[in-house]
């Protein structure tokens, strides 16, 4: 027998659920970026189709209500890994792996057992209410001891704890399959069939009468088994969200008082197992069915976001990019791209923190590595031209600076040939793209540097999207930048220094131009499709998640959040109230609690959605944004970079009413205020989703699904009517 | 043609595997399609940044490898003017110190020769260790190949970068079709079969003849190999030669290693650095009582292990004094100094691309720092290849005069001297400017052949190399070893010495002391001072020479030093550790000519073409030797080998008694050999560390035949050059075929 035990990794390693309203309909989460959620049976089963791809849907709301969005689910499965293998392979009932096993008496030792159940915990929290106010960039070095709190006149720890809600974990099985994140006694905890749900936890939910929608719950649990694979499905809140307090929305990111039920926490399990185990009676010999358990190695993460109203919709830059990019400059996770040369996997391993820092201090990027075009290129290049179908790009002047057809600045035929018998055609035009991205330390840049054509206006730096902080003076970063890994990608691309995948291992690759064309069947192929439709920046706070993705330190290893360990009820919070007991404190070294990855987002989730349309963006001065040449009575001139968006594949602003239809604002009946903001806490699940139809630069993205009844009829640009005015985010400035 | 299947060359088979791996559908790679069915594109191109194949490994030797590993384009220029004061070390472990006053070195080397190129790393190394090691001990072009690394799946086609390739293909390649490309391109790439064959080396043209070379139909030509590359490969000690044997590329070798040494000047605590070798002199030699012969023998045979780090196949040679004894007779009694003849080896001389570096070199003032005059008569000497004994001979010669000038007091050379001087030292390494050889005094003191016969003869060791400490005294070895220090040294014509009025009014004029150890214009040669002589190349030869002789003297006589058991500093061997120059690994000889034979097959006859032998060698040599070098034992039959000189035509029925070529008969004590399957089997190579068992009874043996009588005879009867027969005679007295294997056979001169 093989001496090694199996490594079982849950993938993936980060889930995204999404909030709904319906009472138990729901679909799963796609594993690809950029593609429809997959349809599935009551208890989360994957609906294949005759050639066992997955049947994908195009509804989102109850067919009967269009007031009612769908649930969507993240599915967990375990996955195997044998003898340094790095596909690994998704374990079954009856598969018979090598566990460790060992008893309150025996020493550990390696059995050969087979999978009889797993048990799956997950512990979901939300810690909005009771954490710091998000500022912009302030807090990504740390918080000072004065930034202010959220509900600051919470400072009795117990009492602040109580602003978290925390449910407590829950464990499911094949046998006891279903669970709920739900108040004791409450109605959504009746339905709860989890291993201990007779134990008691000290749960905290908000009072039972916030306005305008209570909260108790924040998801459930099932369990399914699908073709001998045992999986979990975690379902996230109802998009209830509500006040203590008479419900008013101030900010767009700090409402005291309010609640929602967004949530996260750590995805653990453990596998049940038999073996027949020898044992001696006197000197006979006996062989007996065991039963053993072991924990899985390497656990995941539950993320729950709010709905994606353009699935097919890829974000300028994704949640996998993002963390893409910083496993491969902090965690030598791609050598090949960026490490200490010779560039392998061999002399690039560091394992101690020691041996980290001198990775860090010496690696740099592989002038040598050759990017390719369809997998690391083209992406980057093709996605701004679909957000014509979120956003109007030029008001005044028509233009089309994304257009991928033939002559346009982006059209793939031109951009993927790479120098060939040193014959470079379309250098020119690769050097003139990449020099219009906007580089890492451009962040507060608007146009060009240097010497372009005198006589017109200077190209804008690209993505002429809004930043990290286009709000407040403490560390502006108006615009964003694609990642330095993408940067540097393009750079390469830029010299040369690329291979057009169909070019050269094409002809065994029907889907060269997408290696996103099959449903991956790898773990981390499903880790990372899966973030790929996870919002990826800018992070003011951010989509589903914020800026603490950027910090190593959340990271057991690449894509894997480090769990901490905690105690029942004693959930951390902010350090200036734990100090006053010596209650728990934040620690990030230590690991990730429940609730410590959303915590940073806006609350309620609705209002920083609302308002993430687009941006007057003040670039008079770069280190500024904010400036007050009247108090000195100073005549600068003031320089305006009008309309940048945020997200257009996130939150789509002005989209085709339906196939070819005319251009309507999605969020027509919503107002552009605070308001409107507080309108939105209702009005989610009344609005559009997107879908798409066609293939290439023909493919159209136009509007299904909206509440006309709950809304009103769309509203088409420069129809001003009462309420629907296309005006800027009035993202207030968050100076105090 | 006749039926047989066409050979095809290595190239066709190349194409033809990567025809059938890929396949129908052939990928862009990036392209360049079949790159593989253009010799050009596919020797020269590159595969998105990766060579195809690696260029020729003497394009990629000369790249610089930088300091710890990083490869730095950048050159270090060390300016000759200053060698001492360059703190830009490699990871600051040079600049430490020289940061350090007392460590500066005593003795500044301003006369060790210009470094206009790069100090890269010219010295070998077994590759950077402790990671991130970029420099592999042995460049294998194929290892070095795209093409190769890529149908490997090594980094980066291990899919990191780029799949494997053939990209596309319908067929991964076996690792025998890899080792068919590798090997081609190992072969330097030959396109047709002509090409690969005259590619070949000599011995496997000759292996196709190997039978009529084993039957004496066919000469047994001289190797082309060095000397003691013949001598390694048959597991023979290190030969080191007089000086006027060693071949051009023997020499060339010899001097490059220095040049080599040479660059390290400012590193003189690095073992690569000639100084370091000098300086050991200076604090560590032993003269005037027994250690001297002992000293000096370690002294030398570390210094040439150092050099075999460089090259294994350099030896130290030897200077044989007496051989230009008659030569010099002419320079002694004389009223003039700086006219003393020594080895060519050691002379200046200028070539064509020497003189093309002197003539670039401009004055400040941007003027030539030669004359018209002077470049007429510089390119009169290039056309002539006149070697100097001396660089103010050559001067002279040139028509240039020998300038100094005041630096702060100090008398150094002038630019124009300074700037001919680094390049005749760059050009032979082996030259020392400060050299002046000569006597003013009376011929007693250079040793003649008859000198040296008297020396030998001596016949206890306490005359010949000295006494102990408690009895001190020199030998007369070292005596005479002192008197050609001096001569090889001489006096410097040019320094103001009492008389030198011309010199002497050139110091008043340009306002400097006259300083008699000033380091460029010093009294006397620096061979005459033991403090700095090992800084003249030539001190190593004067020394091989002085070691020779008393090596030569132990196989005559058997008097050792007394205090055996003294630790030579500053090493950690004995006295007694010196008493073998053989257990040491090497011997003298004054030339050799190796035979390579094939053991592939039984010789029958074995027949020489003439060796090339120097008619000097021929005069002057004390002893001649016909060396048959590993003659198998294996379970073979015995046999007589008949050993003839000049007898092309010898046959088993050449008569032996009263034949002025016949030499000797040697016969062979084999028996029969029995043991396990394979026990009779050559043994194995003996190359682990700790293998200090006895020589194995199956490796192959030695004969050594003393032909100084026999060579002698022919050379009487008007011989003009010499060629070596064997004869295999089976103990029946019949011809034999299978008894006699060896490997070589080496005729070898010793004085």
């Amino acid at each position: 027998m093989d001496n090694t035990y199996t490594t079982f990794k849950i993938h993936p390693s980060i889930g995204i659920a999404r909030l709904g309203n319906t009472d138990d309909d729901f679909y799963l989460t796609p594993e690809q970026p950029g593609t429809l959620p997959i349809a599935c049976d009551e208890m989360g089963r994957e609906q294949k189709d005759s050639k066992g791809n997955p049947i994908r849907v195009s509804s989102f709301k109850d067919s009967n209500d269009l007031s009612k969005i769908k649930k969507q689910a993240a599915r967990f499965r375990i996955f195997s890994y044998e003898n340094g293998d790095t596909k690994g392979e998704e374990i079954k009932v009856g598969g018979s792996y090598n566990f460790v096993y060992e008893t309150a008496v025996t020493a550990p030792r390696i059995v050969k057992g087979k999978v009889t159940d797993i048990d799956w915990t997950v512990h979901l929290a939300n810690k909005k209410a009771s954490w710091y106010e998000f500022q912009e960039t302030n807090g990504q070095q740390g918080y000072a001891p004065d930034h202010p709190l959220r509900n600051p006149e919470v400072t009795q720890p117990d009492l602040r704890r109580q602003l978290i809600i925390d449910p407590g974990p829950l464990t499911v099985n094949l046998k006891n399959n279903k669970g709920a994140f739900a108040k004791f006694g409450s109605e959504s905890k009746k339905t709860d069939t989890s291993k201990y749900k007779k134990v008691s936890y000290p749960q905290t939910f908000p009072p039972s009468d916030i306005q305008p929608n209570a909260i108790e719950t924040l998801g459930s649990l099932l369990v399914n088994e699908q073709e001998k694979n045992i999986r979990l499905i975690v379902l996230g809140g109802n998009g209830n969200s509500g006040s203590t307090k008479t419900p008013v929305i101030e900010s767009f990111v700090n409402n005291d008082g309010w609640f929602d039920d967004i949530s996260d926490g750590p995805v653990t399990a453990k596998i049940e197992y038999t073996f027949m185990d020898t044992v001696y009676d006197g000197d006979k010999e006996k062989k007996v069915k065991t039963t053993g358990t072991m924990d899985v190695q390497v656990p995941a993460w539950v993320v729950v976001g709010y709905p994606r109203y353009v699935p097919e919709m890829e974000d300028m830059i994704t949640m996998d990019e993002k963390m893409y990019d910083l496993f491969v400059r902090k965690m030598a996770y791609d050598p090949q791209v960026f490490g200490v040369p010779p560039f392998t996997k061999a002399t690039n391993s560091p394992k101690t923190p020691e041996e980290f820092d001198i990775w860090r201090n010496e690696a740099h990027y592989n002038p040598d590595y050759y990017p390719k075009f369809y997998k690391e290129l083209w992406p980057q290049l093709r996605r701004p031209d679909d957000f014509k179908y979120t956003f109007v790009f030029d008001f005044f002047g028509g233009g089309d600076p994304h257009n991928r057809g033939t002559g346009g600045n982006l059209d793939y035929k031109t951009l993927s040939i790479p120098p060939k018998n040193e014959k470079d055609p379309y250098y020119r035009l690769r050097q003139f793209v990449y020099g219009i991205m906007r580089k890492t330390d451009q962040l507060n840049a608007y146009e060009v540097e240097g010497n372009y054509n005198l006589t017109s206006n200077k190209p804008r730096l690209m993505p002429l999207l809004c930043g990290d902080n286009p709000l407040t003076n403490t560390a502006p970063q108006k615009f964003l930048s694609m990642t330095e890994t993408q940067l540097f990608f393009l750079k390469q691309w830029a010299n040369g220094k690329f291979v057009n995948e169909c070019d050269e291992w094409g002809e065994s690759n029907s889907s060269c131009t997408n290696p996103w064309a099959n449903p991956p069947t790898t773990g981390i192929g499903i880790d990372r499709g899966v973030l790929s439709n996870v919002l990826g920046g800018a992070f003011c706070p951010g989509g589903e998640l914020s800026w603490i993705v950027d910090n190593p330190a959340i990271y057991s290893e690449p894509y894997r959040i480090k769990h901490a360990t905690y105690i029942a009820g004693g959930l951390s919070i902010p350090q200036p109230i734990a100090n006053k007991d010596g209650s728990t404190a934040p620690n990030i070294a230590a690991g990730i609690e429940p609730g410590d990855l959303t915590k940073y987002i806006g609350i309620p989730w609705q209002a920083d959605f609302h308002e993430c349309t687009f941006q007057n963006i003040n670039t008079t001065y770069e280190k500024w944004n904010n400036i007050y040449p009247e108090s000195i009575g100073d005549p600068v001139e003031q320089q305006i970079a009008y309309n940048i968006p945020w997200w257009p594949a996130h939150r789509p602003i002005v989209v085709p009413e339906s196939l070819n239809g005319s251009q309507v604002y999605w969020a027509s009946g919503i107002p552009n205020n605070n308001a409107g903001d507080l309108q939105m806490v209702e009005a989610w699940k009344d609005l559009g989703f997107l879908i798409s139809e066609g293939e290439g630069i023909t493919r159209q993205f136009y509007q299904v699904e909206r509440n006309n009844e709950a809304l009103g009829d769309p509203v088409q640009p420069g129809n001003r009517v009462l309420g629907q005015s296309f005006g800027e985010s009035n993202k207030e400035n968050n100076s105090n | 043609m006749s039926g047989k299947k066409r050979k095809i060359s290595q190239y066709e088979s190349v194409k033809e595997i990567l025809n059938s791996l890929q396949g129908k559908t052939v990928p862009s790679y990036q392209g360049l399609h079949a790159f593989w069915l253009d010799p050009e594109v596919f020797i020269t191109a590159s595969l998105y940044g990766q060579r195809l194949i690696a260029p020729k490994a003497n394009n990629t030797s000369s790249e610089t490898k930088g300091c710890c590993g990083s490869k730095d384009d950048s050159h270090i220029n060390i300016p000759a003017s200053q060698p001492t004061k360059k703190s830009d070390g490699c990871c600051g472990s040079q600049k430490k110190s020289s940061d350090t006053a007392s460590q500066q070195p005593a003795i500044s080397s301003v006369q060790q020769p210009p470094i206009h190129t790069s100090i890269g790393d010219c010295w070998p190394s077994g590759g950077q260790g402790g990671g991130g090691g970029t420099h592999p001990p042995v460049y294998k072009r194929s290892d070095q190949s795209a093409i190769i690394k890529g149908l490997k799946g090594l980094y980066p086609f291990d899919g990191s970068i780029f799949p494997k390739l053939l990209w596309d293909a319908i067929a991964t390649a076996s690792t025998d079709q890899i080792q068919i490309i590798a090997n081609w391109i190992d072969a330097d790439c030959p396109l047709t079969l002509e090409e690969e064959n005259s590619k070949k080396e000599v011995h496997l043209t000759t292996s196709n003849n190997h039978l009529a070379l084993a039957n004496g139909e066919l000469l047994h030509p001289v190797s082309s190999n060095t000397t003691n590359q013949d001598h390694r490969d048959n597991k023979g000690l290190t030969i080191r030669k007089e000086v006027s044997s060693l071949s051009p590329e023997e020499l060339g070798t010899f001097r490059e290693a220095l040049n080599c040494m040479f660059q390290y000047t400012d590193y003189w605590q690095d073992e690569r650095s000639f100084d370091y070798w000098a300086r050991i002199h200076t604090n560590s030699c032993q003269h005037g009582w027994e250690q001297f012969t002992t000293w000096h023998r370690l002294y030398l045979y570390f210094f040439e292990q150092k050099l075999k780090d460089y090259d294994q196949d350099i030896a130290l040679p030897y200077w044989s004094w007496s051989d230009y004894a008659d030569q010099n007779k002419n320079t002694f009694n004389n009223k003039e100094y700086d006219l003393g003849v020594l080895p060519e080896a050691y002379g200046c001389f200028l070539t064509q691309k020497g003189l093309d570096q002197l003539k670039n070199q401009k004055t400040s003032e941007g003027k030539s720092i030669l004359t018209k005059k002077e470049i007429a008569a510089l390119e009169k000497i290039v056309k002539k290849g006149t070697i100097y004994n001396s660089g103010l001979r050559f001067l002279k010669a040139a028509g240039i005069p020998y300038e100094i000038i005041n630096v702060n007091n100090v008398a150094v050379w002038s630019d124009k001297i300074r700037a001919i001087y680094n390049t005749l030292k760059e050009i032979n390494p082996l030259w020392f400017p400060n050299r002046w050889p000569g006597s003013m005094g009376p011929l007693s003191h250079y040793p003649t052949k008859d000198d040296i016969d008297v020396l030998l003869s001596l016949d206890n060791f306490g005359d010949f190399g000295g006494g102990p400490s408690y009895d001190h005294h020199y030998g007369s070895l070292e005596k005479v070893h002192n008197g050609m220090h001096n001569f090889s040294g001489g006096t410097n014509p040019n320094y103001p010495y009492e008389g030198n009025t011309k010199w002497q009014k050139i110091y008043a004029d340009l306002g400097l002391t006259i300083d008699p150890q000033n380091q460029e214009n010093p009294i006397y040669g620096w061979m005459t001072d033991n403090r700095i002589t090992a800084f003249d190349p030539l001190f190593w030869a004067h020394h091989s020479n002085v070691d020779r002789l008393w090596a030569r003297w132990q196989e005559l006589h058997n008097g050792t030093p007394q205090e055996m058991n003294a630790v030579l500093a500053p090493w950690s061997m004995t006295v007694q550790d010196t008493m073998s120059i053989q257990k040491l690994g090497y011997t003298y000889m004054r030339d050799s000519v190796f035979y390579d034979v094939s053991s592939k097959v039984g010789l029958v006859k074995f027949n020489s073409a003439p060796a090339t032998i120097s008619t000097n060698t021929l005069d002057t040599h004390r002893k001649a030797e016909i060396k048959i070098h590993r003659v198998q034992r294996g379970n073979l039959p015995n046999a007589h080998i008949r050993v003839f000189l000049n007898s092309p035509d010898a046959t088993i029925d050449t008569p032996t008694n009263g034949n002025d070529h016949f030499v000797e008969e040697i016969s062979t004590f084999h028996g029969s050999c029995y043991g396990g399957p394979g026990h009779c089997n050559l043994p194995l190579d003996k190359t682990r560390n700790f293998d200090y068992r006895q020589l194995h009874h199956h490796e192959p043996r030695n004969y050594k035949i003393n032909a100084t009588d026999a060579v002698q005879r022919i050379l009487n009867n008007g011989a003009k050059n010499i060629t070596v027969q064997l004869v295999i005679v089976g103990i029946d007295g019949k011809p034999i075929d299978n008894a006699i294997y060896i490997d070589g056979v080496s005729l070898n001169f010793m004085d």
